[in-house]
């Protein structure tokens, strides 16, 4: 019995381990002005793969959840946040 | 060096610096000419139902009535004058009659106008919340936007939109055609008659443009024939931005009071700021700021004077009047 509870959970975390995408944080500065903040989530929503976008004021902290096989670069956010008007200071990369 | 003339060099210095800071002050800093307007109710806070807001970014007051774009809930919300619930409009989407991020607000013959920051379009919706027509789409040719913050609709119906990440303010006719621009399309500049990401417009009677140019600093005058006429807001009006009368930190919206004076919400600092047509300062106001966001977002004035402010910071609709003397 106790086999037949175990095989679906470690089917299902098997699953959820294979879907896990990848989270993305970013340093930025000016944040507290909308126009700037709204500028980034729309460009950051055009990256096709972004599922989640989380935008901290007060530290200045810009999080993008992205689906598994997306990547984003460094150089892309670069662009990304200088066609944006911001000054993009550094990133960090975690699996979800 | 003797240790005399070293401290008379110093001295010297000293008291140049402070001739100088004494003349900037007197010459750019003005005195109130008018006192401050005070608060007399506010309505809203943070949510998705009836009457809350999230993140409100424009107003405009027409008859009885306060229109907000509530930006976060991506819908137009419709008060009394008192706050007072009346409807809601719009809905997160980029088909007709929906929003994306609504921003600064003109009413133009029972015509709500909605500059819509990522549908790269202006939405005009009846009042009642029917969706009319759009105008323009996304793109930096004329005609085209990307992300127009602001909206102004002249006597004639054409429209004068701001168009934030182009560095423009585009001329068109009301269906759309492209009649002429001020500022050179995505170059940013500080001189006479260029933007630093513009981000709202107004219009007086006679087709004077009054256009905040939001990272500047500052606010630039244009004649209905599209010449410049002036621009203030610190030291030579050349994005020397900081907290001093008459100064601004990222001016996010102006309007015209009814006697034409000119109210621009200067958002780093919490404040609107009131001028003659002129830029003489007269007075500022506004609720100081408790998150890491800030308030005084975006202004519209009613026929008596009472000054409605959107706060960003509180998610709130502020109610001002004038103050006594």
């Amino acid at each position: 019995m106790k086999r037949y509870i175990m095989l679906p959970l470690l089917l299902l975390w098997s699953l959820t381990a294979l879907a896990a995408g990848t989270q993305y944080a970013m340093r930025v500065d000016g944040l507290a002005c909308p126009y700037c903040a709204y500028g980034i989530e729309k460009k950051l929503n055009q990256i096709e793969g972004v599922e989640r976008i989380d935008i901290d004021l007060e530290n200045g902290l810009v999080t993008v959840d992205v689906r598994e096989g997306v990547e984003i670069t460094e150089a892309r956010m670069l662009q990304l946040f200088k066609d944006a008007g911001f000054s993009y200071r550094s990133m960090t990369r975690q699996r979800l | 060096m003797k240790q005399s003339s070293v401290l008379k060099i110093g001295a010297t210095t000293a008291a140049g610096l402070l001739v100088l800071l004494a003349v900037v002050w007197l010459v750019w800093v003005p005195s109130p000419k008018e006192p401050a307007y005070v608060l007399t109710i506010s309505w809203g806070g943070l949510g998705s139902g009836a009457g809350q807001l999230n993140e409100p970014t424009g107003i405009v007051v027409h008859e009885g009535e306060v229109f907000v774009s509530d930006a976060r809930n991506a819908r137009i919300q419709v008060f009394d004058v008192d706050g007072r619930f009346r409807r809601q409009f719009g809905g997160k989407g980029d088909g007709p009659g929906k929003l994306g991020r609504p921003m600064n607000l003109a009413i133009h013959q029972d015509e709500l106008y909605v500059a819509d920051y990522w549908n790269d379009r202006v939405e005009v919706f009846a009042l009642d919340g029917t969706p009319r027509r759009r105008i323009g789409r996304a793109g930096s040719a004329p005609g085209e936007f990307s992300a127009p913050g602001g909206v102004a609709v002249a006597a004639n119906g054409d429209l004068h939109v701001v168009d934030f990440y182009n560095q423009r303010v585009q001329q068109l006719k009301p269906d759309g055609r492209f009649v002429s621009q001020r500022g050179e399309s995505g170059r940013i500049g500080i001189w006479a008659g260029e933007f630093n990401y513009p981000t709202d417009v107004a219009l007086a009677g006679d087709g004077t443009l009054y256009v905040a140019d939001g990272y500047n600093d500052r606010i630039q005058v244009f004649a209905a024939d599209g010449r410049f006429l002036r621009k203030w807001g610190g030291p030579f009006a050349l994005n020397v931005h900081g907290p001093f009368n008459g100064w601004f930190a990222t001016v996010t919206s102006i309007a015209l009071g009814p006697e034409g004076n000119v109210f621009v919400a200067d958002f780093y600092h919490d404040r609107v700021q009131k001028f003659r047509p002129d830029g003489t300062f007269l007075t500022a106001f506004g609720t100081p700021a408790t998150g890491p966001a800030h308030t005084a977002i975006a202004v519209d004035v009613d026929a008596d004077g009472t000054v409605y402010v959107a706060n960003f910071d509180a998610h709130r609709i502020e109610k001002w009047r004038p103050g006594k003397r």
